[in-house]
């Protein structure tokens, strides 16, 4: 891939990701395409050889625009108490590698995410490891997100909730 | 008040635990305590029915989950005759874990150790140098895997470690009735839509239990932000309204939640409706056909949520249930089991749209899910502490209420729905198990 194209790739998921750290919620809302999808399958361990061990049905998150504003909009509310006060959320994006996809404009944005979350007064933050293959867009606009695809790398998973994005 | 180590032997503990259940009082500290963590697991989940899996999540021969009853792992598998069987997860030789997968599709199980192999209904067939190392003097038949008794309820299984236990449908009792609003939607009935969410908490699995035992009260507060968009058909003034019903003597129990000029049914599709109404007794109908929001608590921790939800506010919505399990997995911590359950009957958009819109309500990243644990959380955390020791809490909300006469069911309903007889009713039979009196 072109050294650019991969920069600037990598430039926007670092930016997308400044956006979440900062909740700066609107403005990473406006950085998704108004098709997106948002996806974080659930992990199952199994054998070596199953068929498969992210579920094809079971999903943590699975948004779209819509669902996405109501989830900043319940944020914007005085009554998200899963967030009140905060998390102070770090995403470590990683090990990014572009690739073509069979749309033009659009590219495959393979990369690791680990997230660091500390919440209140604990002095004990809890780390998650996230597997992400998205999909930028270029558009007039700049890049946008069109899809984010997310899976953690624990079947059983140390958070109380998620009401943070990954 | 005062702070110092408790004294008070567990068993006087749970003698005025008990007292004070039977006057509106119940104690902080048995929702972080190491030695009532222990008594449960010792004379509660060993001998009450627990649930393990509905019956969709091994639909064919081989197909197996791994879940737990108190900490004991099991596998629960249908064999190659379709009976459903639930055995311990240990080799019966040098006591190895059989399976590592939670999950999957096998014929026999064969241990990594030394090999001892199993079919999956648990009997033992295959013994490395039976002949030259054992010398003819084991028999196959006395070494199985050890097995748990299991019985079912449309689909939903449940194992009990104890022989002596009362049947399923005994221990269910009445609250079959209330149940089918959950698994007779239409005449085919539920299946899990996927796997279960799973996931850790430090959070007291009994405040899961009693949050879903009816507590329609939290709902206007916890979930605030909920109203506040505009995504329920009642109002804070309205929320109160419906019935609060629980069996008595046997723990469960379930709020029935009404809202003014909620259409009949309303949010489940037209054909399934149809089915409800010829397969459901007539007063399971009168009953089922004003609910709103309904949500129950099985003794001891299963519960089943099902409530009309939009994707975005203010549409007519469908219907998702969520089926959950709180595993004890030590003092204040659990893990959860979270399922949707989809009407097999219904159309896959249908079931698409209600997962999308359990996903976005329930489950670990939904958005009513997320406040529940940030605050059962908190109250786990405070339960530790050594002042809260002494303190209890109030549960006098319908101490002195009549029965509705005029309710269809079977149990003992109250109204409103905010109420907190329901929980009197699961902590006294709670407290029948810990007194060894169950």
């Amino acid at each position: 891939m072109d050294r650019d194209l991969v920069h600037d790739v990598t430039e926007f998921l670092y930016r997308e990701a400044l956006a979440l750290d900062e909740r700066r919620f609107r403005d990473w809302l406006a950085m998704l395409t108004e098709d997106i999808r948002y996806e974080v399958p659930v992990r199952v361990t199994r054998e070596g050889l199953a068929d498969w061990e992210l579920s094809p049905t079971s999903r943590i998150f699975d948004d779209d625009a819509a669902t996405l504003e109501v989830r900043v909009r319940r944020l914007e509310t005085d009554f998200a108490w899963a967030e009140q006060p905060p998390s102070r959320t770090r995403h470590y994006v990683t090990n990014v590698v572009v690739d073509p996809t069979e749309v033009a404009e659009e590219f495959l944005a393979s990369s690791n995410c680990f997230i660091y979350r500390s919440r209140g007064d604990s002095p004990n933050p809890s780390f998650y490891s996230l597997a992400r293959k998205d999909v930028v867009r270029r558009t007039a606009d700049g890049w946008r997100l069109a899809k984010r695809w997310a899976a953690f790398d624990q079947s059983l998973i140390n958070a109380h909730n998620l009401s943070i994005f990954v | 008040m005062t702070t110092r180590p408790d004294p008070t032997p567990l068993a006087d503990w749970v003698a005025s635990t008990r007292e004070g259940i039977r006057d509106g009082r119940f104690p902080a500290r048995a929702f972080n305590d190491a030695d009532v963590h222990a008594l449960e697991q010792e004379r509660l989940f060993s001998k009450a029915w627990c649930f393990l899996a509905h019956e969709s999540e091994i639909p064919s021969p081989g197909d197996y989950v791994t879940r737990y009853i108190a900490n004991n792992n099991l596998i629960v598998v249908r064999d190659e005759n379709g009976e459903v069987h639930a055995n311990l997860n240990m080799c019966r030789h040098r006591g190895n874990v059989m399976c590592k997968a939670e999950l999957g599709n096998a014929s026999h199980f064969r241990c990594s150790y030394h090999g001892w192999t199993y079919k999956n209904s648990g009997e033992l067939i295959g013994v490395p140098y039976m002949k030259e190392g054992y010398e003819g003097r084991l028999k196959r038949k006395e070494w199985g895997l050890v097995r748990v008794r299991v019985e079912s309820y449309e689909g939903l299984l449940f194992g009990c470690l104890d022989p002596e236990a009362e049947s399923l449908a005994d221990y269910l009792g009445d609250f079959r009735f209330y149940l089918d609003l959950y698994l007779k939607q239409g005449a085919e009935g539920v299946e899990v839509h996927g796997p279960p969410d799973h996931w850790v908490a430090e959070t007291d699995w009994k405040i899961c239990a009693e949050n879903f035992a009816g507590d329609g009260y939290h709902t206007p507060v916890a979930h605030q932000w909920g109203f506040n968009l505009g995504y329920f058909p009642s109002s804070g003034s309205t929320h109160s309204q419906g019935w609060a019903v629980h069996v008595p003597g046997k723990g469960h129990g379930i709020g029935l939640g009404h809202s003014p000029n909620f259409p009949p049914f309303g949010g489940f599709p037209d054909e399934l409706v149809e089915d409800m109404r010829t397969s459901l007794s007539p007063e399971q109908v009168a009953v089922f056909e004003k609910t709103r929001t309904a949500v129950g608590t099985v003794f001891p921790n299963l519960s089943f949520l099902m409530q009309p939800f939009s994707l975005v506010p203010g549409e007519p919505g469908v219907r998702f249930v969520t089926m959950r399990l709180y595993h004890p997995a030590g003092p204040g911590r659990m893990e959860m089991y979270s399922w949707c359950l989809v009407p097999r009957g219904a159309d896959q958009a249908y079931k698409d749209e209600a997962y999308r819109c359990y996903t976005l309500a329930f489950g670990q990243a939904g958005t009513f899910e997320q406040d529940d644990f940030e605050n059962w959380t908190k109250v786990t955390r405070s339960a530790e502490s050594t002042m809260v020791r002494d303190v209890d809490f109030p549960y006098i909300m319908g101490m002195e209420s009549e029965p509705d006469p005029e309710f269809p069911g079977p149990g003992t309903a109250l109204v409103p729905y905010v109420n907190d007889t329901n929980f009197r009713n699961l902590w006294s039979r709670w407290g029948d198990y810990l007194a060894g009196e169950a």
